[in-house]
């Protein structure tokens, strides 16, 4: 089994849709969808036809090869009808959206989970109830409808509500969905037509300029210096160039194959890029519907939180479920009637299922979504709010997330001296020593030889995010020398250029000469640029401190060693030389041929070295340090080489400064790589090549040994690999990715983040999170939100759960001893629904008790939301003391009104008895039925008011799970204390205002009640903050352990 | 690999067993035995403390009330009217003249209800001036006399078969008591009949008049003894035909802070009852 599963991850992406079968089954299993591949015999049909087309070959054909194969012609392209013909055949070029459940099923969806099952059985029930009652008595009171509805009600509410909050998070992202119609130019019927690139079939002949999306897979069969942005696809930064030329075996790597959906780049030189390609695939057989298809495959995780909250779900219900029926079997032994047990049934169920809570931790998440929304964090799934403050993994692409996706100036050499230069998003802080006369050389070489120019028009845009027009490193190169010299093209002007050689790959120069700026001086200046070890071989002399000195062996050895550095580096290094040419042998007139060469193109005067890379965003290392000190550990999936990986990993903190890798040791001790003890290394790089060949077992040993990995050149299944062997390990795995190559993972991932400027379309759909402002240090926000938003649904709960014990014991007594019942389900529901709504609320604006960034991640499966001290300490603890107390309120007022506690006790029977009108009291006198009834109502409203009183007292001990009350300030959290009032004016109203609502069943209530339970509210909170201390004092101890929550 | 196969029965047996006792850990139920006496300890501990807090706020409440008369009586500010015998069912009389087993319950409920209208029971009472309220001032609170005379035909005393034999029966209708209630006016229990037919109704005594000596009612338990006013209601049913079925409404009438007439409460100061006689 594992032999087989190994074989399958081990695929390219020519296996891609192995994986596609991964779980719509069963979500506990760990090993999803690795497993049952064998089982499913139609997914396995589909798995076929997919490898058959996947057998991508075209690239080794040659173009009558290919003519035959798609019954082209190169020339003249398809006919329209053949094209038709395909296009019926083969559908639409466009990628096909991914499934979107039914609104219809998600709002029913959202009708049945959680709570919702257990009120619709309250609500039958009721009506039951009534059936029974109605068929032995036409007369029956319709209470029971009453309430039957009012549970429905609810339900329909809470449901409704949970899905608008659904869908108003998801309508967010819609806007990202929208996509612009694309046009091809294609060659058919020998004429060339623009046509809506989704008529495009297999092969058409289509033409690509510069600037334009590739609008299907093509085989390229004429290019002119076309160059492709693939790093959505790869993760290489770098534009790699196409050509008709069959390179390598691999269709990704092989240079004559276009990939759908990737862009075609503008080119300075002319004539601009084009490319002339045959489509070979359209749609989803494309390599980009692969991968799309892979992430729509991958089923959506459930979130921690909704794991957590299922799991809390099933502790309240088997409560409720297994008191309901104890008590229903109770209450028939002691022959109640079986109807009178259904109802009590029904008061059961209903005092200890929290209607509220949900719709409360619904809100709670939105409010931190719309927090994290205002730090540019933009949360899809608001559960996904809270699975950042869990996570325990982020394995982060490279490109564009962690980098700029820019190349840009990272090194300078020259005075064989190594200089930084400022990397940063602005490049603000140049500080290397610019007086020496050598970087004037360098400098002039730097802005004269080079082709880019900024776009018109953008005089006020800041350098660093003008358009320019030109390849990358020149690009680099032109803002690089913008922001320290100022304006290039007044300096160019003022150096006319008289002739160019544009870089090219046999040469692997680039040279170009011009006119001095110096009206007295009349040489020409020749300057060049190319791969240092070309331009080296064309120098003489070296540039020192503007001195020019002879090139000899130790200067040609240091030259050797800096290269070597900055290469080491990961950076792509470029040579500078110049040379002034002699007035005399090159008078003004002279007049330069590039192809007679001229001109001297050896013994020049070599100046200096400059590296380039795609650098780390500059907020990038202070989120990787606070990520680790948050217990997070952060690996890099990238698909670009392991050499750039490895050093932007160094610089952003990924891999530590004092960490080595095994070949790190094996260089520094010069030993093999064998002979290295594996458990020296802290750090790893491992390729995807190694990783190719690799048993789960193995990857699952190097995700847990070591603490700082790299993973490069991955393949999107690989990242898929990946983060599954992260989630085998328990943890909570955050992905974070820009790319549509990281777009499976992202949908696996426990938590997909997505860059919002940076990030394709794929991946923003695919993830639940969406950076706004490409801002990693964003997700720092996010941890510490997400664990906030923990802690405090563990207060709302807790606050939430200690009423129904309050509420459920009345039921309990009510059965057992026979007393007037002392609260009504309706009344139960003005508490669940009414006053205690917005309190629990508040408790999501509690700010956090200690460093939360200090702790380590929760582990998913020890640090439950709901844990045993939480349910123990809310029920058995404070859901007592409340009971109590709002027994004292009700036995009060049946006291001072005339029926003493111990006159109430198996009164039940006589006291609902409709026919008994005369029932005595302790004094002597006598109550009619309804009388009665009025006063069971003041009992309700009396044992609410008790409620509510010490709820006040709960909600302000459950400010704060560890700390006193009084270090984490009383009045901090104003919000606190507009629940409080809330709380006290709903309550008002419900006596004072509704009282002479029958309906409703509440009365006005003296207003000495209101101060009965006082000092039991007083006791809560005494009796907290004794805990409290006492778990601050003997951190560990039997105490800590059974009540710390 | 096994930790994600679905558990089979046997597994989740033996882990249940395990959980139960857990002969290793010496674990029972996930606890220690020295564990479990610590939470038990503290359990009785704690929980023995909240019983004993709670006698004590019950006793500090109880302490807040008065043995003789309850602290509020706003919740029964007028009375509600009662029948006798108290029927089984609704209220509704189902008897037939010719069957006397089919009465005898009724019966012996008003003889027992009477029974502390006799003469003997009455004779430490006293005898109070009529038509007024009889307040007093205590200590002492002495209970007026309710002749049973007053009742006249239904007082049991010359007919024992409360007129149920002759077709005749007589229910008594009684005010509930309620503490320092002093009624205005005349109050008077007026009976209707709901169908009229040839049926008719007497009250007793005359006109159904409660005397206001009777009033203000002092408690059980200073007022030991007393005995509220009854009027008795008898219908004659008509001799003929075999089956009738009488519906009466009782009200109190001529006393104006006594309501008779709420919504929702059907007894407070009214009563209706059904007679149904065979023949």
């Amino acid at each position: 089994m594992r032999q087989k599963r190994s074989e399958i991850y081990s695929v390219e992406l020519s296996g891609t849709k192995d994986i596609v079968r991964t779980d719509q089954g069963d979500d506990k299993e760990k090993y999803r969808g690795l497993k049952n591949n064998c089982l499913e015999r139609k997914k396995k049909n589909q798995e076929e036809d997919f490898q058959k087309e996947l057998q991508l070959d075209d690239h080794k054909l040659n173009n009558r090869e290919l003519e035959k194969k798609y019954g082209t012609n190169i020339i003249m392209g398809l006919s329209s009808t053949r094209a038709a013909e395909l296009l019926a055949r083969d559908g639409p070029n466009s990628l096909t959206p991914p499934k979107q459940t039914p609104e219809i099923v998600k709002f029913l969806k959202q009708m049945v989970g959680g709570f919702s099952i257990l009120l619709w059985v309250g609500a039958f029930l009721c009506w039951i109830a009534y059936g029974i009652q109605y068929s032995s008595d036409k007369s029956a009171s319709l209470n029971n409808v009453y309430l039957g509805s009012v549970l429905v009600l609810v339900v329909i509410l809470t449901g409704v509500f949970a899905y608008y909050q659904e869908a108003k998070s998801t309508n967010i992202m819609s806007s990202f969905n929208k996509m612009i119609p694309q046009q091809a130019l294609v060659i058919r019927d020998s004429e060339k037509k623009t046509i809506p690139a989704e008529q495009l079939v297999v092969g058409d002949i289509v033409e690509v300029k510069g600037g334009d999306q590739i609008p299907a897979d093509i085989r390229v069969l004429s290019s002119q210096g076309c160059r492709v942005d693939n790093s959505s696809l790869t993760g290489e930064s770098e534009p790699q160039p196409r050509s008709s030329e069959f390179t390598h075996e691999n269709p990704l790597e092989t240079k004559n194959i276009c990939f759908y959906s990737t862009t075609c780049l503008e080119a300075s030189t002319s004539p601009i890029g084009t490319v002339t390609g045959m489509v070979i695939n359209t749609g989803d057989r494309t390599i980009i519907g692969h991968i799309a298809s892979l992430a729509s495959g991958v089923g959506n995780e459930k979130t921690p939180i909704a794991i957590e909250i299922e799991h809390f779900v099933h502790i309240v219900a088997g409560v409720a479920v297994s008191i309901g029926i104890l008590f229903f079997i109770i209450a028939v032994s002691m022959k109640y009637r079986v109807l009178d047990s259904l109802i009590f049934l029904i008061g059961i169920i209903v005092a200890n299922v929290p209607e509220g809570l949900l719709g409360t931790v619904t809100v709670t998440l939105s409010l931190t979504a719309k927090r994290m929304a205002k730090k540019n964090c933009l949360v899809k799934n608001l559960e996904a709010v809270e699975t950042l403050g869990s996570t325990s993994i982020i394995c982060s692409d490279k490109t564009g997330t962690l980098t700029q996706n820019r190349m840009t100036v990272a090194h300078l050499w020259f005075d064989n001296q190594i200089f930084v230069a400022d990397t940063s998003e602005d490049h603000s802080n140049q500080v290397f020593d610019q007086s020496s006369s050598t970087w004037a050389s360098l400098s002039k070489i730097i802005t004269l030889c080079n082709r880019a120019e900024f776009k018109p028009g953008q005089e006020n845009v800041p350098i660093m995010k003008k358009a320019v027009i030109g390849d990358a490193s020149e690009t680099a190169l032109l803002k690089f020398s913008e922001v320290l010299l100022g304006d290039v093209m007044e300096i160019r002007k003022r150096n006319r250029k008289v002739v160019e050689i544009p870089f090219n790959s046999t040469n692997k120069f680039q040279l170009s000469i011009h006119e001095t700026d110096d009206p007295h001086d009349k040489r020409f200046l020749m300057v060049m640029k190319g791969a240092p070890e070309r331009i080296l071989e064309k120098c003489s002399t070296i540039m020192i401190n503007g001195e020019e000195h002879p090139l000899d062996k130790s200067t040609a050895k240091t030259f050797h060693t800096a290269y070597m550095e900055l290469g080491g580096l990961g950076e792509r290094v470029l040579g500078f030389c110049h040379l002034y040419l002699p007035a005399d042998e090159f008078p003004e007139t002279y007049s330069f041929d590039i192809d007679a060469m001229n001109f001297p193109t050896s013994n020049l005067c070599f100046v200096g070295l400059l590296s380039m890379i795609d650098p780390p965003r500059s907020t990038v290392p202070d989120a990787v340090t606070k990520c680790r000190s948050a217990g997070i550990k952060v690996i890099m999936v990238t698909g670009d080489h392991p050499i750039t990986a490895k050093a932007i990993a160094k610089s952003v903190g990924i891999i530590s400064a004092n960490s080595e890798t095994v070949e790190d040791i094996a260089h520094r001790l010069n030993i093999p790589v064998e002979q290295v003890n594996q458990r020296d290394a802290k750090a790893a790089i491992v390729t995807g090549m190694e990783l190719k060949d690799m048993s789960l077992e193995q990857l699952d040993e190097i995700l847990a040994n070591y603490q700082e990995i790299v993973f490069a050149r991955t393949s999107p299944q690989q990242k898929l690999i990946i983060v599954e062997g992260c989630q085998r390990q328990d943890a909570v795995v955050a992905v974070t990715g820009d790319g549509v190559n990281d777009s499976p993972a992202l949908k696996k991932a426990d938590i997909g983040i997505a860059m919002g400027i940076a990030g394709s379309d794929a991946a923003k759909n695919a993830a639940d999170m969406v950076l706004l402002d490409d801002n990693f240090a964003s997700i720092v926000t996010g941890v510490e939100e997400g664990r906030l938003i923990f802690d405090n649904l563990k207060k709302t709960i807790a606050y939430t759960l200690t009423k129904n014990i309050a509420e459920l014991c009345p039921f309990l007594i009510y059965i057992i001893a026979g007393l007037p019942l002392p609260i009504g389900t309706i009344t139960i529901l003005f508490i669940d629904l009414g006053t205690d709504i917005i309190p629990s609320i508040a408790l999501a604006y509690e700010k956090a008790e200690s460093d939360i960034m200090n702790r380590k991640p929760r582990h998913k499966k020890k640090d439950r939301l709901v844990n045993k001290p939480l349910a123990v300490y809310s029920y058995l603890h404070i859901g007592l003391m409340q009971a109590l107390g709002a027994f004292l309120v009700y036995f009060t007022v049946y006291a001072q009104e005339g029926f003493l506690p111990h006159t109430l006790i198996n009164l039940r029977v006589e006291w609902e008895n409709d026919n008994v009108n005369d029932l005595e009291d302790h004094y002597g006198q006598e109550w009619t039925r309804y009388q009665r009834e009025y006063l069971e109502w003041t009992g309700y409203t009396a044992f609410f008011v008790g409620i509510l009183v010490q709820q006040i007292a709960d909600l302000i001990i459950r400010k704060t799970r560890r700390n006193s009350i009084f270090q984490q300030g009383l009045f901090r959290n104003k919000v606190i204390w507009v629940g409080i009032a809330s709380q006290i004016i709903i309550g008002l109203i419900l006596s004072y205002g509704l009282g002479s609502v029958t309906a409703l069943n509440f009365t006005m209530l003296r207003a000495q009640y209101w101060f009965v339970a006082v000092p039991h509210a007083i006791l809560i909170w005494v009796y907290d903050e004794v805990r409290k201390l006492f778990i601050r004092l003997y951190p560990g101890s039997w105490w800590d352990k059974n009540m710390y929550y | 690999m096994t930790k994600n196969e679905k558990k089979s029965l046997n597994q989740c047996l033996a882990e249940w067993k395990l959980f139960i006792y857990n002969p290793t850990t010496g674990e029972f139920l996930g606890r220690t035995a020295k564990s479990w006496g610590l939470i038990l300890l503290f359990y009785l501990v704690f929980y023995g403390f909240l019983a004993a807090l709670f006698s004590f706020t019950m006793w500090v409440m109880l302490q807040t009330l008065n043995d003789e008369v309850p602290k509020y009586r706003d919740q029964i500010p007028s009375p509600g009217l009662m029948v006798f015998p108290k029927p089984v069912t609704a209220l509704e009389y189902t008897f037939s003249v010719s069957d006397p087993t089919s009465y005898a319950g009724y019966i012996a409920d008003l003889k027992k209800f009477l029974k502390p209208y006799t003469l003997e029971e009455q004779k430490n009472l006293t005898t109070c001036p009529d038509g007024a309220l009889f307040e007093q001032k205590g200590p002492v609170y002495v209970a007026c006399q309710f002749p049973l005379l007053l009742l006249q035909a239904c007082s049991g005393m010359s007919d024992p078969d409360f007129g149920y034999s002759k077709g005749k029966p007589c229910i008594l209708v009684k005010m509930n008591r309620i503490i320092g209630l002093k009624p205005e006016g005349v109050p008077r229990i007026d009976c209707v009949l709901k169908n009229e037919d040839q049926t008719n109704i007497t009250t007793y005594p005359h006109n159904g008049m409660i005397d206001l000596k009777y009033f203000p009612y002092y408690g059980k338990k200073l007022h030991v003894g007393y005995l509220q006013p009854l009027v008795a209601v008898q219908v004659t049913l008509a001799p003929s035909s075999a089956e009738k079925e009488v519906t009466v409404e009782c009200k109190i009438d001529g006393s104006p802070n006594l309501k008779s007439q709420d919504d929702r409460d059907k007894f407070l100061g009214r009563v209706m009852f059904k007679i149904t006689a065979h023949a």
